[in-house]
């Protein structure tokens, strides 16, 4: 048994300088990420972004265009989960307002659905 | 043992091998919480469009670096300025290109001094630096409000998370824009450039600051009768950051402005350069100017 100890070692020692290699070296480097892949707080900040745009141009189509980078997701289900993340993180309260500002223009702009044979 | 010398080398390789391919396949599910910088070229357009918009209704000019820096270009003004021209040769907004071009030439001004918020957000692990930008530059003063903006019915679950908190009466910002200050361009030097080697009617301008750096990014308005067109300095790289040129067109006389401030100049046309044999050539003008 003891004759294979050396092959084993070995195994491992290369192991270890191919995670070594992996992230010290060369490190392995993912790109063309997706937006929705952000991590939450570089999502909140791009939303807070939109935010401030809004704030002075009060444009919601803009901005409803500019949150569909993150994909299908709502606007507002977009801008709530950024609040939460906001909120979380610890943004100023000014900032937070611009966020909530934005979610309320979205929700305000959602189609609410009408159940079918009710009457506007 | 001695007998199996020879495998020593391939445990080693398949050891490493093993290694890289799992470094790799960590690494993609790190790629989940992705950071600015791994994001795809066209999203980045998106993310820089985005913060310039930001930036001309804020004008915090601390904030919008440190968002740069999480995008880890090289050279952000010169990424800006390439976006702006990309975006005006696409007949994209003028108005998003202009941000762009505004936010470019306000950082080149400003230099290399102002502190990097952010610098630490494209290494993962050392906290939030993205999340500590906005509570990091406070640039808005706030004041209370008692009015709260009713909300409509919640269409989520997720959205319902958050309505208490949105229906709660909140300190609402005051903005205090601080205006970049800038000084027109002025005209310091007009000069015929004759050159049989020279595009016939190239017009070219440089753009200085005050420090007599070149200047990428700076909007420049050339009309004629009956049109006009806007482009920006920093288009050609190679030649300088402040530069940019346009094609004088036979006949046609110019006026030109340098950015939105600027007095135009006019009466510009091709000039006609004499040869060695009395011929009349045309030849290019060569337009600097500089900020005071």
């Amino acid at each position: 048994m003891l004759r294979g100890l050396p092959l084993l070692l070995l195994f491992i020692i290369g192991i270890a300088l191919g995670l070594i290699y992996s992230w010290a070296v060369n490190p392995v480097n993912l790109v063309d990420a997706a937006p929705a892949s952000l991590r939450a707080d570089y999502r909140a900040d791009y939303v807070l972004m939109i935010a401030e745009s809004f704030h002075a141009n009060h444009d919601a189509g803009l901005a409803r265009q500019e949150l569909a980078i993150f994909g299908v997701q709502a606007p507002a289900t977009i801008c709530a989960s950024a609040l939460e993340t906001a909120i979380q993180v610890g943004y100023s309260q000014a900032d937070r307002s611009l966020i909530q500002e934005l979610a309320r223009a979205m929700q305000a702009d959602s189609p609410i659905a009408t159940p079918a044979g009710a009457r506007p | 043992m001695s007998r199996l010398w020879w495998l020593w080398l391939p445990a080693l390789v398949a050891g490493f091998v093993l290694g890289r391919s799992s470094a790799w396949m960590l690494s993609s599910i790190r790629h989940v919480d992705a950071a600015p910088n791994a994001l795809r070229a066209d999203f980045k357009d998106q993310f820089r469009a985005a913060l310039a918009s930001s930036y001309s209704a804020t004008h915090n000019l601390d904030r919008a670096r440190a968002r740069l820096v999480l995008l880890g270009d090289p050279d952000p003004v010169a990424a800006l300025s390439a976006q702006a021209q990309r975006m005006l040769a696409a007949g994209r907004s003028f108005q998003l290109a202009r941000d762009l071009a505004v936010l470019a030439a306000d950082l080149h001004q400003a230099g290399p001094g102002l502190p990097l918020v952010a610098a630490a957000a494209t290494s993962s692990g050392a906290g939030s630096a993205a999340a500590q930008l906005p509570s990091a530059t406070p640039a808005i003063s706030s004041t209370p409000s008692v009015a709260a903006a009713p909300l409509l019915e919640s269409p989520t679950a997720q959205v319902a998370s958050t309505q208490l908190d949105l229906n709660t009466p909140t300190a609402r910002p005051t903005r205090t824009p601080i205006e970049t200050p800038r000084a027109p361009f002025q005209l310091v030097g007009q000069d015929n450039e004759c050159s049989t080697s020279l595009t016939e009617g190239l017009l070219q301008i440089v753009v200085f600051d005050n420090h007599r750096q070149q200047m990428p990014g700076v909007d420049i308005t050339i009309a004629w009768d009956g049109g006009e067109q806007h482009f920006f300095t920093g288009l050609k790289p190679e030649i300088g950051n402040g530069y940019a040129d346009y094609i004088m067109e036979r006949g046609v006389t110019y006026s030109l402005r340098v950015a939105q401030t600027g007095t135009p100049i006019s009466g510009l046309t091709r000039p006609s350069c004499p040869d060695s044999t009395a011929q009349a050539y045309t030849g290019g003008l060569k337009l600097t100017f500089q900020q005071p």
